[in-house]
């Protein structure tokens, strides 16, 4: 944290706790977000991207004539700190949303109280699926969107028959392999292993002496966002392991971040920096402009935050107010087009996305190998409404 | 007048009904404000309030074993989530009926006590140390962290267990059974503390080898201790599964235990009452910080930490205790009970061998200290043992009272033998000790430590502190002739050395032991002080028939009281026989003035 | 052959990670609950170094003498003081732990900070390819072991440390130093306990709570080898070997706690070294 960022936050910190309640009239949107712990590593640009949004909005004169804010706070990647983050933003901020991107285990734990203080929630990060609250809204991929590509890709282009998979012992490492075996099985190919650490565990050298015993043909892994990534890379690359390597849990600022043991890996997203088309673009330069050198890279963990805001606005503006209850009926029927294109939480709160099937190139960005069109979700949530 | 009624600035001696009265009106009034708080706290107060009230209640637990006993613990929070995930596990994998709910609670009380028994068997045996017992409540909630990290799907692994039916409360009905769960835990902790039974844990912080030597085992004391602590913060940890929601691997971890000491040490250990305002007052401000000052609160709060632990070992309540004490001069409320006559055991029969030793020696490596010893005594034998310094008088002491030292040969008492026993077992053959340096407990009172003398025979109450005060006539008759009898409410750590001596003395005889072995007992003592100890030895072998062995070095004194004379000599029995004949030996002159070394 | 060398170089790694906190047990009698943050400030100084643009091998002279330096505040600070008590002084370390940590988390950041490795690469071992780094790790445990080795049995100050070791008193009262020498210990466990960190780095994240994960079994190994460094180094085979075994056969969390459990039931058999505190 740069002394200046410091002492911004120093001063806006003083400023808030002066001014505890928020400023009257405008909308409070609460970002409860790991800015420690596993996700750290992203949680930079999350906020970066909330912040973007919210200034444009505000910009162009706010939502139904009110300001948006942002609360940011710490779940520390967890279930304990996501209790504690809900609940101060909940009910000491007093939010009209939440709106953010989390790990697995956090956004369960802040469920309960988001049903209890029946805040609209839009969970802005890719997981495992299957999370159902009539209050949640997915705009991120889910499986079902984003392994088929990868697997195909292995077993048609490099014929893969046999797979070691390893992932980080949590909701999202457990479902998210869980789906891949399945889908391995079904096409024909064959998991010779499948080893989870904790979320916080650093060190995989056994996992990794075991992957070797197996000798597969490729590996697919799914740890946590952020550290889990970059010490599993770093120590596979360590002990000499080069197979086809796909990471289901990576997205580009972490792999830039990875320097050249990142090199190779197959990754499948619905955001990619390389994407052609004027929304991208435009969304880009704001971007550059507003942050400059600070700028994290935007990235398949925090573009649909981005987006999410906006989503949340348009929702707003057709429910006609910030009622709960209204605005989750407004939900699933508004449209924003950004980076990723159209995006609408209409099939069962989650949204159709483009998929890009791409590797890490030697200078940190990916380059797509292909896309595929709107993909479906799947059936997530069939008891909602 | 002295052991008739004890006055105290006019007021009388408290009975039991006094005891009572302030606590419970003070829990009273505690229950009230609980009852009415959510009422007008905001949603946000009382959901953060829940869960430190919980969390309060761990911290009296950790309060006790620690302020109290002595025993710094970090584990508390391992039982806590041991608890909150027998709960929330059963709940989610087993049902949610009234049924299951029931044994949720009868789970999350038995497993943590188990657990309790397991830490306690392996943290607390004869020859543990604190440090040791420490460490162990510092591994075995990392232990239980890692198994609950491994336990997949049934456990919910890192992301621990969310969305299982809870009690039927909404969050005023939560609040509410935390604050009065908090405040009855409060309660019985108090009166536990002041009644007689509660002295025992300071006792054995205290001194716990002059515990065993009581008969009390301490490690008995503080195994059950720990079991019956591990009940209660499994309670919490139901109460906390079901009002907060969630159950995460953090429940249980030695960062939370860590945590709740800090709370301890920052409230003032051993005041009960601080822990519990400092656990409210730090974890709500952390709660309603942690978006705004992260980084600085826990700073301000290591900080502070230390700097108690260094300048404020007593925490704000000892503060608060000086503050008060130099505000209001209020004179201590020393419940001071009234001393009368107990009967005495059976009396012993004459002609029995109480003591008959057989082949005795000890060595350290090569080094032999003891060797080849033989002795018998009976009752209402005063047998004094001399030899120069090295000779061995301490080892031969020490292996007579104390079963667990590696001695060869045979060692009976009343015709038991004891090698093999812990201190405590031999004192229940009959033996009692007295050490070199007077062994007491110096934060007790007098009363105090005479009352716990007396545990084998009466066991001490619970929930008050016993009016009278019942010591056979050998203690009384030291009290008296001592004038200790004028400060029984003194504590004992203010006493002077010939007085904590006599102390020590009165507390072994009111054991009533059959065989009492003194070692050096007039060290250090005024000539009037060493006339009258004498006085009380002579009378006690004489008339009430027991047997003393009496290691000394002052040949007067041996040759004044003495039916028998030891002589030790490098680990050797050198002469063995009537005071004059020994006294005046040849041997001994020669020994003493450095001769006869071998 | 790869279970073989995974199990030396975790020996090593534990053995180059609890070193210091031997020195410390040893002279001073306590257990330094602060060794975790040592090890993070060390880390960080690497952290450091890469930023002002150093090679970062230049993190190793950094950490030492960072962390010898604040060794030797913490020592006159808040060690001196606790001498009577070290039960108090234990946990005035964790406060300093937690202290350090929070210092270092308003000056860097919350956030993991990734820095280049130190070494990459592998290399062939009789028929499998090892991790460098890991390999490099034996060769610098052996290397600090042989230097604290000469430093306790050929220096003057090694000669002050092993008197204070077997009987402070008695050396005391033979004119030796004891506060010096105290502090001096303290600074070359605290030093090495930096250096340390600095090693950990191509092995695991850096961020401001990397420490305490080794604490515990740093301290249980200390704990079971008591004063001798060479006991240390068999501890470490040993423990470290049952890790290794348990990872791989069991379950990954289950070898994590493997050191501090079977740490923990060796003391309560043979409770040799625990008798002075």
């Amino acid at each position: 944290m740069t002394p200046k960022l410091f002492a911004a936050s120093t001063v806006s910190l003083l400023l808030a706790t002066v001014a505890q309640a928020a400023d009257s009239g405008s909308i409070v949107i609460g970002v409860p977000v790991g800015l420690s712990g596993a996700n750290s590593v992203v949680a930079p640009s999350v906020v970066q991207e909330a912040q973007l949004a919210v200034d444009e909005i505000n910009t162009a004169g706010g939502v139904l004539g009110r300001k948006l804010q942002l609360e940011v706070a710490d779940d520390a990647s967890g279930a304990a700190g996501a209790q504690k983050a809900f609940d101060s933003l909940i009910y000491q901020k007093k939010v009209d949303a939440l709106i953010s991107m989390e790990t697995s285990a956090a956004r369960n734990a802040g469920l309960p109280a988001v049903s209890k203080g029946r805040v609209p929630f839009i969970y802005t990060s890719f997981y495992e699926g299957h999370s159902c609250n009539k209050y949640l809204f997915v705009d991120a991929w889910v499986p079902e969107q984003q392994v088929p590509p990868i697997v195909d890709n292995f077993a048609k282009e490099k014929n893969a028959k046999t797979y070691f998979l390893i992932g980080s012992d949590y909701a999202f490492g457990r479902g998210m392999l869980g789906f891949t075996r399945s889908y391995i099985e079904k096409t024909g190919g064959k998991v010779v292993g499948e080893e989870y650490l904790p979320m916080d565990g650093a060190d995989w050298t056994p996992i990794l002496s075991k992957l070797k015993d197996a000798k597969p043909d490729a590996i697919i892994t799914s740890t946590a966002g952020g550290a889990p990534n970059v010490t599993l890379t770093k120590q596979m690359r360590a002990a000499g392991i080069n197979l086809h390597y796909a990471n289901l849990a990576v997205d580009e600022g972490t792999a830039k971040s990875m320097g050249a043991d990142a090199t190779g890996i197959y990754l499948s997203a619905s955001y990619v920096t390389g994407i052609d088309s004027p929304e991208n673009k435009k969304f880009l330069d704001a971007a550059n402009k507003k942050f400059g050198a600070d700028l994290k890279t935007p990235n398949d963990l925090s573009v649909p935050e981005y987006e999410a805001v906006y989503l949340y606005k348009l929702a707003v503006e057709k429910a006609g107010s910030t009622d709960p209850a209204k605005v989750i009926e407004a939900m699933p029927t508004v449209s924003f087009t950004g980076p990723r294109g159209a995006i609408v939480m209409d099939k069962q709160h989650h949204a159709p996305l483009t998929m890009y099937l791409g590797q890490v190139q030697s200078d940190g960005t990916v380059k797509v190998a292909a896309t595929f069109k709107d993909v479906d979700p799947g059936e997530q949530c069939p008891n909602l409404k | 007048m002295p052991e008739d009624t004890a006055l105290l600035n006019g007021r009388p001696a408290s009975t039991t009904a006094l005891e009572w009265r302030a606590p419970a009106a003070a829990a009273l009034v505690a229950a009230l404000i609980v009852w009415i708080s959510p009422l007008v706290l905001g949603a946000f107060a009382a959901n953060v309030l829940t869960r430190s009230m919980l969390y309060a209640t761990l911290a009296v637990t950790v309060d006790l074993l620690w302020g109290f006993t002595g025993i710094l613990t970090f584990g508390q929070a391992a039982f806590f989530g041991v608890g909150a995930y027998a709960t929330a596990m059963t709940m989610t994998s087993l049902g949610s009926t009234p049924a299951w709910m029931a044994a949720a609670l009868a789970l999350a009380i038995v497993l943590p006590m188990v657990l309790g028994l397991v830490v306690g068997w392996l943290s607390f045996y004869h020859g543990s140390t604190p440090l040791y017992a420490s460490v162990i409540s510092l591994v075995f909630p990392i232990v239980v962290t890692q198994l609950v990290y491994s336990g997949g799907l049934l456990t919910g692994s890192s992301s621990g267990l969310v969305g299982y039916d809870t009690l039927p409360l909404d969050l005023e009905g939560f609040f509410r059974l935390s604050g009065l769960v908090m405040v009855a835990v409060t309660l019985a902790a108090w009166v536990f503390v002041r009644s007689d039974a509660g002295k025992l844990l300071v006792a054995v912080r205290d001194n716990d080898v002059r515990c065993a030597y009581l008969g009390v085992s301490p490690r008995r004391v503080q195994i059950m201790l720990t079991v019956a602590l591990a009940g209660v913060a499994g309670v919490a940890g139901f109460l906390f599964a079901h009002a907060s929601g969630v159950v995460a691997p953090e429940n249980t971890g030695f960062l939370f235990g860590t945590q709740v000491v800090i709370w301890v040490a920052l409230g003032g250990r051993g005041s009960l009452l601080g822990p519990v305002f400092a656990t409210l007052a730090i974890d709500y401000l952390s709660a309603s910080l942690s978006g705004d000052l992260p980084f600085l609160w826990q700073l301000v709060l290591g900080a502070a930490f230390v700097i108690i632990i260094i300048f404020l070992p007593d925490g704000v309540a000892g503060l608060a205790r000086r503050a008060s004490a130099s505000i209001f001069r209020s004179s201590k409320q020393t419940r001071v009970p009234r001393i009368a006559l107990a009967a005495p055991h059976s009396a012993v029969e004459r002609s029995a061998t109480l003591l008959k030793v057989s082949g005795l020696a000890r060595s350290f490596g090569s080094l032999s200290v003891l060797e080849n010893i033989n002795l018998e005594i009976r009752p209402g034998e005063l047998v004094s043992i001399v030899g120069p310094n090295g000779a061995g008088k301490t080892t031969l002491i020490r292996c007579l009272s104390d079963g667990s030292e590696p001695f060869k040969g045979v060692v009976e008492i009343g015709g038991k033998p004891m090698k093999g026993l812990t201190p405590d077992r031999v004192v229940a053959l009959g033996v009692g000790r007295k050490f070199q340096v007077a062994s007491i407990f110096e934060s007790l009172t007098v009363a105090e430590c005479l009352r716990l003398a007396r545990t084998t025979s009466e066991t001490p109450s619970g929930i008050g502190s016993a009016p009278r005060l019942s010591l056979p006539v050998a203690s009384i008759e030291i009290l008296r002739l001592t004038g200790l009898i004028d400060l029984i409410a003194s504590p004992a750590g203010l006493l002077s050395h010939g007085m904590k001596q006599a102390l020590e003395l009165g507390m072994v005889l009111a054991l009533e032991p059959r065989l009492i072995l003194l070692d050096e007992p007039t060290a250090g003592l005024t000539k009037a002080e060493r006339a009258t100890i004498g006085t009380v030895l002579r009378h006690l072998t004489a008339e009430a028939g027991y047997a003393i062995i009496l290691v000394e070095h002052d040949l007067d004194f041996v040759r004044e009281i003495s039916s028998r004379v030891v002589v030790l000599h490098q680990g050797r029995l050198v002469l063995d026989g009537a005071v004059d004949d020994v006294v005046n030996s040849e041997t001994v002159r020669t020994i003493y003035s450095g001769g006869g070394h071998v | 052959m790869l279970l073989l060398l995974d199990i030396l170089t975790t020996a090593a790694i534990l053995f180059v990670v609890s070193v210091g906190l031997l020195a410390i047990f040893g002279v001073l009698k306590i257990i330094n609950f602060a060794h975790g943050a040592w090890l993070t400030i060390g880390a960080y100084c690497a952290v450091v170094a890469v930023k002002l643009g150093l090679n970062p091998w230049a993190g190793l002279p950094i950490a030492f003498v960072a962390g010898a330096l604040l060794g030797g505040v913490a020592e006159l600070l808040i060690i001196r003081p606790l001498y009577r008590r070290p039960l108090d002084a234990i946990l005035a370390t964790w406060g300093l732990g937690i202290v350090i940590g929070q210092l270092i988390a308003l000056a860097f950041g919350r956030d993991v900070q990734l820095i280049p490795n130190l070494m990459s690469g592998t290399v062939r071992v009789l028929s499998v390819d090892y991790s460098v780094y890991r390999l490099f790790m034996l060769f610098a445990a052996l290397a600090i072991g042989v230097l604290f080795a000469l430093t306790i049995e050929g220096t003057r100050l090694g000669l002050s440390a092993r008197a204070v070791i077997m009987n402070e008193t008695l050396a005391r009262s033979l004119g030796i130093d004891t506060d010096r020498v105290r502090l001096a210990t303290f600074m070359i466990g605290a030093g090495l306990a930096a250096l340390a960190g600095v090693l950990l780095t191509p092995l695991t994240s850096v961020d401001p709570n990397m420490g305490v994960a080794w604490l515990i079994g740093a301290f249980m190994l200390v704990m079971v080898a008591d004063t001798s460094y060479l006991a240390l180094a068999a501890a470490c085979l040993v423990f470290g070997g049952a890790q290794v075994l348990v990872s791989t056969f069991v379950s990954p969390v289950l070898g994590g706690i493997s050191v501090a459990v079977l740490a923990a039931l060796l003391l309560r058999i043979n409770p040799r070294g625990f008798s002075r505190a």
